[in-house]
């Protein structure tokens, strides 16, 4: 106890060379590896550095830069485009999110150049992590997408944060009243996806929901509908087979969006009534992982290329298309074969009439048969109850002699 | 047969007991055949049918375990199907060489037993009616599982083979027979649970199907005219007469 305070005073001084000795010697180096900057921008700095600073500089168009492997990497920057972008309409200056700038830099860039890359795809992955202190929810979804995965696997062209916001340009997507995509922005999702999956696009702006959505209909599904924001999903696991109908069904069986364009919000629920949805359905809550060829509803649908049913060309509603579905799975299923799947529709008179009637004749001959079936079984119960009762009230006492004839020997177990 | 007389009191309390023969060996076999693979299919349906509530998921939890319960309902259902032959094949035998017993059939008299037997439940008549060798009831087992069956087995090729049958039929008569199976097999489950084995375990224990016999106070009291014809002696006997 008594040697305490001297712990204490030892602890102190070390923690003072500590802090004063590295500072003598790290004082002129860039602060490179320096501190996450705080979400507000923060103007009591010591020395801000404007961005006219910055600018003075790197509004030059010839600016630019060797890079490690000898690519050349321009400095340039728009004024007005950081100036327009949400970041600048916010007040944000270029050192906030270039941290890695000072002082030293502005009176000698080439002394300081804040970091070295190795090409230009390096410059964009040492920046991009500065995104998440700011945006730290957005950066953790990321974190656990199928191109976060692909990029720790070493593939460096995965999406990073910058490949679809863009970097000094960056837009604002939500409308800051409703805090929901505007439709602009809405239209913008796929031609951003597009710049890497360019073959998957092609085939989406054709199809009902891509033509749609560019003709500025609200309710279309753009690609983050289906596969996710931040925390985009490998849509070719069996998980993500077995859990797209659901997927589907959350636009397709709310009657508040189906109604306007006269689509059955049926469709999941007859999905999930016929051979085929009820397994998938069973599957996707017992075994999620499950590896199996019963189709969902992008199977006969469409993946991107989704089309009307009444499609002249690719519907649905024309035999010959659905029976090449059929095929895939069924190969030597003939013509009448596709009927036995209810395309959605529940069985009425006038559509399937064969399963309307069967269904007709059972609700009237499963009562018919079982209640008049259950009414004699009682009767008889209480009959025989009945009768063992009147017979002890007619004999209060059993008479000495047992009526012979009337009990089992050993080898009857049963007789009242 | 009418020498023996099980009815008087031996004097040291011995009782004789005599038994009527009531189905021949190859018809207990074919109902071991028949009870083995309905409960089968019956167990191994009544999971496929519901899917979608949970304790049937936790039993087809993957495809694989789907696959099985969907082979064993194949096999019982081959099972089944070899029990129909033989015993369509044994009746056309018996009908080919005019040997078809005449008591299996329904008749008219059966619509009146059924209507006695209402009565006599609901206390308007105070005698049982009195039954052949099979009972209305027991008919009405019979036939309706004989229907149940048939309908059972056509319905059941249908969803097992659609793309063969839909080559000749039209597709719509695929989800009727799923329909139909599944609905059917509902009835004839409830029918064998409520009628058949009320009948036969609660009502009395009647192992008769099993044993091959029937002794002769349940052959007084429920097969009464079968008795009289066997026996040439009235099932009434007088100690009996109360409870009938």
């Amino acid at each position: 106890m008594r040697r305490l305070p001297w712990i204490f005073s030892i602890l102190i001084v070390l923690g003072a060379v500590l802090l004063i000795v590295p500072g003598a010697i790290a004082a002129p180096q860039p602060i490179g590896l320096a501190t996450v900057p705080d979400r507000a921008p923060q103007p009591q700095q010591p020395q801000p550095i404007g961005n006219d600073t910055c600018l003075a500089c790197h509004s030059n168009q010839s600016l630019e830069k060797k890079l490690l492997n000898g690519d050349t990497l321009s400095l340039y920057v728009n004024p007005d485009d950081h100036a327009n972008s949400v970041h600048g309409q916010a007040g944000l200056t270029c050192v906030q999110c270039h941290t890695n700038f000072d002082q030293q830099h502005v009176q000698d860039p080439a002394k300081s150049p804040g970091f070295e890359a190795n090409d230009r795809r390096d410059v964009s992955l040492k920046l991009v992590p500065l995104c998440a202190s700011c945006h730290a929810d957005q950066a953790a979804k990321a974190n656990d997408s199928v191109h976060s995965r692909a990029l720790q696997k070493g593939n460096v062209n995965a999406a990073i944060c910058t490949d679809c916001h863009g970097w000094h340009t960056v837009r604002r997507l939500t409308d800051p009243a409703t805090k929901k995509l505007t439709q602009d922005s809405r239209v913008w999702v796929p031609q951003t996806c597009a710049k890497c999956h360019s073959t998957i696009y092609a085939q989406y702006k054709d199809s009902v929901h891509g033509a749609a959505l560019v003709s500025g209909n609200p309710d279309v599904p753009t690609c983050i509908d289906c596969h996710g924001v931040h925390n985009i999903g490998d849509p070719t696991t069996a998980a993500f087979r077995l859990k797209s109908p659901e997927l589907c069904s959350k636009c397709h069986a709310d009657p508040t969006i189906m109604d306007k364009y006269k689509i059955s919000t049926q469709v999941l629920n007859t999905y999930v009534a016929d051979f085929h949805g009820t397994t998938v359905t069973l599957f996707e809550k017992q075994s999620p992982d499950a590896q199996t060829n019963k189709p969902v509803c992008f199977d006969c649908h469409g993946v991107h290329d989704i089309a009307r049913v009444d499609d002249p060309q690719k519907g649905l509603d024309l035999k010959a298309n659905i029976l090449k579905r059929c095929q895939v799975c069924h190969p030597t299923a003939t013509t009448n074969f596709s009927d036995a799947w209810l395309s959605h529709y529940i069985p009425s008179p006038d559509k399937y009439p064969v399963v309307y009637y069967v269904n007709l004749f059972y609700s009237v001959f499963i009562p018919g048969v079982l209640i008049p079936m259950a009414i004699l079984v009682v009767l008889d119960v209480s009959s025989v109850v009945r009768r063992k009762l009147r017979k002890q009230k007619g004999q209060p006492k059993p008479p000495a002699p047992p009526a012979a004839g009337a009990s089992a020997s050993g080898k009857e177990s049963s007789h009242d | 047969m009418s020498a023996v007389n099980s009815a008087a009191p031996a004097t040291h309390g011995v009782q004789v007991v005599r038994f009527f023969a009531r189905f021949a060996r190859a018809q207990r076999w074919e109902h071991w055949l028949l009870f083995l693979s309905f409960t089968v299919l019956f167990l191994t349906g009544i999971v496929q049918k519901y899917r979608t509530e949970s304790w049937s998921q936790n039993i087809l939890s993957t495809p694989q375990r789907l696959v099985w319960v969907q082979s064993i309902h194949h096999v019982a259902a081959i099972v089944l199907i070899v029990e129909v032959i033989i015993h369509l094949a044994h009746g056309f035998y018996l009908l080919a060489r005019r040997k078809m017993p005449h008591a299996m059939f329904p008749e008219w008299q059966d619509v009146k037993d059924a209507g006695s037997m209402t009565k006599y439940l609901l206390f308007l008549a105070k005698r049982r009616p009195k039954y052949g060798k099979y009972s209305f009831e027991e008919k009405l087992t019979y036939w309706f599982l004989f229907f149940s069956i048939g309908i059972m087995v056509i319905t059941g090729f249908v969803i097992w083979f659609p793309i063969q049958i839909t080559t000749v039929l039209p597709g719509s008569v695929v989800p009727a027979a799923k329909l139909t199976h599944s609905t059917e097999a509902i009835v004839a489950g409830v029918f064998v649970l409520i009628w058949h084995l009320y009948h036969v375990l609660i009502e009395r224990l009647n192992l008769s199907m099993f044993t091959g016999r029937m002794n002769e106070n349940d052959m007084r009291k429920y097969h009464a005219t079968e008795y009289e014809r066997l026996t040439g002696e009235s099932a009434d006997t007088p100690d009996q007469g109360g409870q009938a």
